[in-house]
């Protein structure tokens, strides 16, 4: 009986815990809720517990310029669009490509980041400098990418000596093995500063994505991405925004 | 080959995550206990119409994936009802988590119950007890007994279930340890740690579960 009427209590509690930390959450009026995953390095991740990043760096800079709070919430990627259509978050930073799927569901800012097709060389390597440079080369690419397709639509595609590989493309182009690889600019240029293998990028990317930031496309989605927007356009004006690039990559990545 | 030093540092942050997964799985625990015997005795004693309930409630929550019901209370529900918005991420974690143990564990429990032997009940009737008398004072403490091996195993399952919390935001353990990893690296020192927490845990409520079942054996003991 004694245990019971514990039981009972115990219960009681617990069921009035959960119920306070039920409504506790959600909007504020300027409180700005961003999506990200934490799992996405050196875009956002945790170090002994701090979320850091690019990511994290360029909200926290667009919070400074509107004055919202900018309250950041990680959840797995597979999470994330979820929590954007249920109205738990704001909006997504975990660079988000823009794709005629995406846009016809949410609105997005500008471009905030312009990455791309790299052709990438040991370093030291002079006699590349560009896609346009491959021809009598040997290329390799990583099988399932879609690198190899925009090498064979390049106009010198015939010429390239193009090698799919399985995995460490890297390894091989810094070995001399192989004489360039080609995937995208922002892993690439990590790799180089991350793993300390000799390579170098080699000009500019020749094939672009574009990311940005996606609101929901109703009437305050719509404001928050014009505000945010708007945020974007002074940091890239002052700044700030490659800075905070070069900051993470050593190079700009938020130029197309 | 392992960063030792890197994994000591990550053991005090790991930690600070442990508390929730093991409030998570607790409540939700506790609150599956009671749902699962109230279906069982509704399937047992064959109650009109709340029977035919139960039966659809089970085949629901056993026939689809937990995470398919964490994203539909989650994601799903708020776009019909809007006010469903409130419902924070462990919340939503702890009712999936009931919900879904609790159809299981109720299959156990009713188990448990049938397999009571016969006599037991007719020589409870004959000595004149009534229906819940007999479910009160005989039929459920020789299930208890019979279930809580399987029970305790549910109990297990869940605490390492609770990991799929991360896909509603919420950074339990396991969340911890993704992003941990991600900035690091070091995905063998982080997962191998979090393993071994895992394990320790689970071990000692083994342990437990050991003294709780010969506790409950003493009546059979010679």
């Amino acid at each position: 009986m004694r245990l019971t009427r514990k039981l009972t209590i115990t219960l009681a509690t617990l069921s009035l815990s959960i119920t306070s930390g039920v409504f506790a959450a959600t909007t504020q009026a300027d409180t700005l809720r961003v999506g990200m995953s934490g799992g996405y390095f050196p875009f956002t991740f945790v170090e002994q517990d701090e979320l850091k990043g690019f990511e994290v760096d360029v909200m926290n800079a667009v919070g400074e310029i509107t004055g919202d709070d900018i309250e950041f919430v990680t959840a797995s990627f597979s999470g994330l669009a979820g929590m954007l259509e249920s109205g738990r978050i704001d909006t997504i930073a975990n660079q988000i490509t823009i794709t005629p799927e995406r846009e016809a569901k949410y609105v997005f800012t500008e471009p905030y980041v312009y990455d791309g097709a790299q052709v990438v060389v040991k370093a030291g390597n002079d006699t590349i400098e560009g896609v346009e440079d491959l021809s009598g080369k040997s290329v390799a690419v990583n099988l399932g990418s879609n690198y190899e397709q925009l090498l064979r639509e390049q106009p010198n595609a015939d010429e390239i000596d193009i090698r799919t590989y399985e995995s460490n493309i890297e390894q091989d182009v810094a070995l001399g093995r192989v004489e360039a690889f080609v995937m995208d600019r922002v892993s690439a240029t990590q790799v180089i500063k991350e793993k300390g293998l000799p390579l170098e990028l080699a000009g500019q990317p020749f094939s672009t994505i574009q990311n940005a930031l996606p609101f929901r496309d109703d009437e305050a989605g719509r404001a928050q991405r014009d505000r945010v927007g708007d945020a974007l356009a002074e940091l890239r004006e002052s700044g700030e925004l490659r800075k905070i690039s070069e900051k993470w990559f050593d190079t700009d990545i938020t130029q197309p | 080959m392992l960063d030792l030093e890197y994994m000591w540092g990550l053991l005090p942050v790991l930690l600070r995550y442990l508390p929730l997964t093991l409030q998570m799985a607790t409540i939700a625990m506790l609150f599956a206990l009671v749902l699962a015997c109230l279906l069982a005795v509704i399937r047992v004693s064959k109650v009109p119409f709340l029977n035919g309930l139960s039966l659809l409630f089970i085949s629901f929550f056993r026939g689809t994936p937990l995470l398919v019901q964490l994203f539909l209370f989650y994601y799903g529900l708020p776009q019909l009802f809007s006010s469903l918005i409130a419902i924070t991420g462990v919340a939503a974690a702890v009712l999936g988590l009931t919900l879904h143990f609790s159809a299981y564990m109720a299959e156990s429990i009713r188990a448990a119950i049938v397999g009571i032997d016969r006599s037991q009940t007719e020589a409870a009737l004959s000595i004149g007890m009534t229906q819940s008398q007999l479910m009160r004072r005989i039929i459920l403490p020789q299930a208890t007994r019979v279930a809580t091996p399987t029970l305790m195993n549910y109990f297990i399952d869940m605490i390492k279930a609770t990991s799929l919390a991360f896909t509603l935001g919420v950074t339990e353990l396991m969340g911890a340890t993704q992003k941990e990893a991600s900035g690091s690296f070091l995905y063998l020192e982080a997962f191998l740690l979090v393993a071994v927490i895992y394990w320790v845990i689970v071990e000692m409520l083994s342990w437990g579960q050991r003294r709780l079942e010969s506790y409950l054996n003493k009546a059979y003991q010679r």
